[in-house]
């Protein structure tokens, strides 16, 4: 039997591996749509708080399943949450691409969208904006962290299970909100090296690169929704 | 006329982005289902595999096989009973998912059971493995379809 302090070790562990492992390949072209979204700016803070709100809804996501204690109940309930999750980030990295190519002005675009609240049509603007504000890239991660994702369910039915093992609902709480967050906080590394791999700072020439990044960030959105409806 | 030098870093990071991009479009570590070798029909029934003497026969429940949803792995092994419990780790072929192990209870003189959950792959893979281990004797991998 592992100790309490192994459990949380083991999560944190596993959480860099299927970062190296799994994260790069299917999370990477958010990561990059992120980047190219930066068009330049300094990306430290907004990606640290992008994974930080990542983070932070596995937390979440792990209290409510430990609370649960049981997985299937749990994934049940998130079913039709995730899918619209999917759906609209394809729509935000589309609205990324669009106005990173200059193509359509961000003024265009909100005069269209409906409104969906003044919160999240600030947010919105802000991430199409030319000068954007790092602590935006939070509610980004925050929303993006309830897309599906095999590994996360993985690590989910432990953290339902802990909350089984566990005397009390409050146990089965915090238990399931520390291993999610210990796997969250693993898979930080692996996201963040893509993300200064991503970095395009250092190219001269970066206007046809990102016009280029636009067409793929819409690619990669029309993906994501195709996902989600098929999901 | 002063000649430009080549750019070591530049051309290393450059190589390093369209590795990347390339990465994040392929996807590596994703088996397609026509590379991975589905060896048992778990939707029709139970599958049998050797572990040199010993015959191992695997049996998920209820059928269809679905993925998020609670299953009971069965597990009959034959010969001389065995001194530990036998245990069933899952996982994607090429693919990784996160430990996932089901641990198993003797069920009958040479039946082994426990509950576990498949979990559902965004890449919308359904192959998986199940890796049944018995304890200081060996293990065998069962590949299989699951529905979604």
């Amino acid at each position: 039997m592992l100790s309490t302090s192994s459990i949380y070790i083991l999560f944190f562990t596993t959480g860099v591996t299927i970062g190296f492992g799994h994260c790069i390949g299917m999370c990477g072209p958010i990561v990059l749509s992120l980047s190219l979204n930066l068009k330049g700016a300094p990306s430290v803070w907004p990606h640290l708080f992008y994974n930080s709100g990542r983070t932070l809804t596995y937390g979440l996501l792990g209290a409510i399943a430990g609370g649960m204690a049981s997985f299937t109940r749990f994934a049940e309930s998130i079913d039709g949450l995730q899918k619209g999750v999917m759906v609209a980030a394809g729509v935000i990295i589309i609205l990324m691409g669009l106005g990173m190519t200059g193509w359509v002005r961000t003024s265009v675009i909100f005069r269209a969208a409906p409104p969906v609240g003044t919160f999240l049509t600030r947010i919105f603007k802000q991430l199409l904006q030319e000068k954007k504000h790092p602590l935006m890239y939070l509610p980004l991660g925050l929303l993006l962290g309830l897309l599906p994702c095999g590994p996360v369910y993985t690590a989910l039915l432990a953290a339902a299970r802990s909350g089984m093992e566990a005397d009390t609902t409050l146990g089965g709480v915090l238990s399931g909100a520390g291993l999610m967050l210990c796997f969250g906080l693993g898979t930080i590394p692996a996201l963040f090296l893509v993300s200064r791999l991503t970095d395009l700072r250092w190219l001269r020439y970066r206007e046809k690169v990102y016009q280029l990044g636009g067409v793929l960030m819409m690619v990669i959105g029309l993906y994501f929704i195709w996902q989600g409806l098929q999901y | 006329m002063k000649a430009r030098r080549f750019n070591f870093p530049l051309f290393g990071k450059g190589i390093l982005f369209l590795v990347l991009l390339v990465f994040s479009v392929y996807q590596p570590g994703v088996s397609s289902a026509t590379d991975v070798n589905v060896d048992c029909d778990i939707q029709s029934g139970g599958c049998q595999k050797q572990i040199n003497v010993r015959t191992i026969h695997l049996e998920i429940l209820p059928r269809p096989v679905k993925a998020m949803t609670d299953l009971t792995f069965q597990v009959k092994i034959s010969g001389d009973s065995l001194s530990e419990a036998p245990f069933i780790d899952l996982g994607m072929p090429g693919m990784k998912m996160g430990p996932n192990r089901v641990t198993l209870k003797k069920n009958g003189a040479a039946t082994y059971e426990g509950q576990g959950v498949i979990v559902r792959c965004k890449s919308g893979k359904t192959i998986w493995q199940a890796t049944v281990t018995l304890p200081d004797i060996g293990s065998v991998v069962f590949t299989f379809d699951v529905v979604y």
